[in-house]
């Protein structure tokens, strides 16, 4: 096997990580966006289910809700690809972590701002929509980051339900060439390659919607 | 007629009695200060009348209309009074302009161009016109305290209450902020502020309104209440404050 073999095949892996990545990232953004804006808004009934939803979901071990999914729900019916196991999986516990992160960031949107926009006539959604919203997406970013990393850095479990990814290649690749060391020494770069990247383009957009004044108070220590 | 009457207005928390039977008038052009210790009820007054607490029991009527009837609608009594908070409360994620233009384009359903217009107007009236593309954390108190009247008076409201206004600011800042309320009583703008410091109230208005325990207790000259007032509480409040 080529050294441009071996490139190729680490590569089509990391594409996989990628994948895997930004699917249950985005699941966890918008489900944890969705859960906040319920919380804050209103819909009381559902509170009790989305609290309780959060704290089981953060104390459950994502490889044993992957295996729920992927493994559990066929005896009931229920056949799951292996990438919707992982959203369904890894994507929702990351969710109920970001539901917190959320929470906190719209905790820290002044109680003021609120009063003086509702002074004004704003009505509860257009407050939340402008106001509470736009800031609590700014506060949000350095738990978002760390939550994105912790998201990189369970991917690997995508391998135990069939998903190529950079690790399972890795595995594969030091099987054949017995040269295990220097191949995960490669896949440890790459992922801190990519934890590298996806924290600049964080800082960036953290950078490009900073409010000015309050910048060295929200900016993250990452 | 008055612009707006309250009568007999009750606000309780629970068993706590916050405004317990105030009655006031204000008038188109009326600079009206309302003085109290703290937790005289001054803020809570100001909340009623526009809605953001519900008094328990009395009556307020605005332009005519018991505004406690369960078919007003608040979202439009709100956009009739204007409000300057203690703290300025200012949406700090938005620049100066942004923070005048926001309600202009979502209630008043202005064009961006027109809202934008209509907001530096406002914000030259107040001398702040220069600083629109600034943000809220870049201004100092009595700057964020202009603009935070800017906002109020962009939506041409018919009564602007301002709650505390000088209460975060110092002496010079809160001259400032008196004699921009001067100007804008002399143009018309119909004002009820309440506040707790005597200089500002001294700078604004020759009459101020004495809250005592959810009651008004007097309204008379800041010297009379000071000096010449039956209650010797409130000679003693005026006397500290004026001392102060």
């Amino acid at each position: 096997m080529s050294f441009l073999d071996i490139v190729i095949q680490l590569g089509r892996g990391l594409g996989y990580t990628l994948l895997v990545t930004l699917c249950c990232s985005v699941t966890g953004v918008l489900a944890g966006l969705v859960i906040a804006c319920i919380r804050r808004i209103g819909f009381y009934w559902l509170r009790p289910l989305l609290d309780a939803y959060a704290y089981i979901f953060r104390g459950i071990p994502v490889l044993v809700l992957l295996f729920i999914v992927y493994f559990g729900f066929p005896s009931i019916g229920l056949k799951v690809t292996p990438l919707l196991a992982m959203v369904l999986s890894l994507g929702l516990i990351s969710a109920a972590y970001l539901s917190e992160v959320f929470r906190g960031a719209l905790n820290s949107v002044d109680a003021d701002e609120i009063l003086a926009a509702e002074a004004i006539g704003l009505s509860r959604l257009q407050v939340f929509n402008c106001i509470e919203l736009p800031q609590m997406l700014r506060f949000s970013l350095p738990g978002m980051i760390n939550e994105f990393t912790t998201v990189l850095k369970y991917s690997p479990f995508a391998y135990t339900v069939g998903i190529p990814e950079i690790t399972k290649q890795a595995m594969t690749l030091s099987a054949v060439t017995l040269h295990g060391v220097e191949i995960y020494f490669a896949v440890g770069v790459l992922y801190f390659l990519t934890f590298r990247i996806l924290l600049f383009a964080v800082q960036f957009i953290e950078k490009r919607y900073r409010i000015p004044g309050l910048v060295l108070k929200q900016r993250s220590s990452i | 007629m008055a612009l707006i009457e309250v009568r007999d207005l009750v606000k309780k928390f629970g068993d706590q009695v916050i405004l317990n039977g105030v009655n006031l008038d204000i008038y188109e052009g009326d600079l009206k200060v309302v003085m109290g210790s703290s937790g005289s009820g001054k803020s809570t007054l100001l909340r009623c009348l526009n809605r953001l607490e519900e008094p328990t029991g009395g009556k307020i009527v605005f332009r005519g209309e018991n505004i406690m009837a369960a078919d007003v609608d608040v979202r439009a009594l709100r956009q009739s009074i204007g409000f300057v908070f203690q703290q300025f409360a200012l949406y700090r994620h938005l620049s100066v302009l942004e923070n005048v233009t926001l309600a202009l384009r979502k209630l008043k359903k202005l064009p961006a161009a027109e809202a934008k217009d209509k907001a530096l107007a406002e914000l030259e009236r107040l001398n702040m016109a220069s600083h629109a593309g600034k943000y809220p954390s870049q201004l100092s108190g009595g700057q964020k305290q202009r603009v935070a009247i800017a906002r109020a008076l962009a939506m041409d409201p018919a009564v602007v209450f301002f709650d505390e206004p000088t209460s975060a600011l110092d002496p010079l800042m809160t001259r400032e902020v008196a004699d921009m309320m001067n100007r804008l009583h002399d143009e018309g703008v119909t004002m009820l502020c309440v506040t707790h410091d005597l200089k500002l109230a001294g700078q604004i208005s020759d009459k101020v309104v004495f809250l005592d325990k959810g009651v008004v207790r007097a309204e008379a000259s800041i010297e009379t209440l000071s000096q010449d007032h039956a209650d010797e509480r409130i000679r003693a409040f005026f006397g500290r404050e004026a001392d102060y």
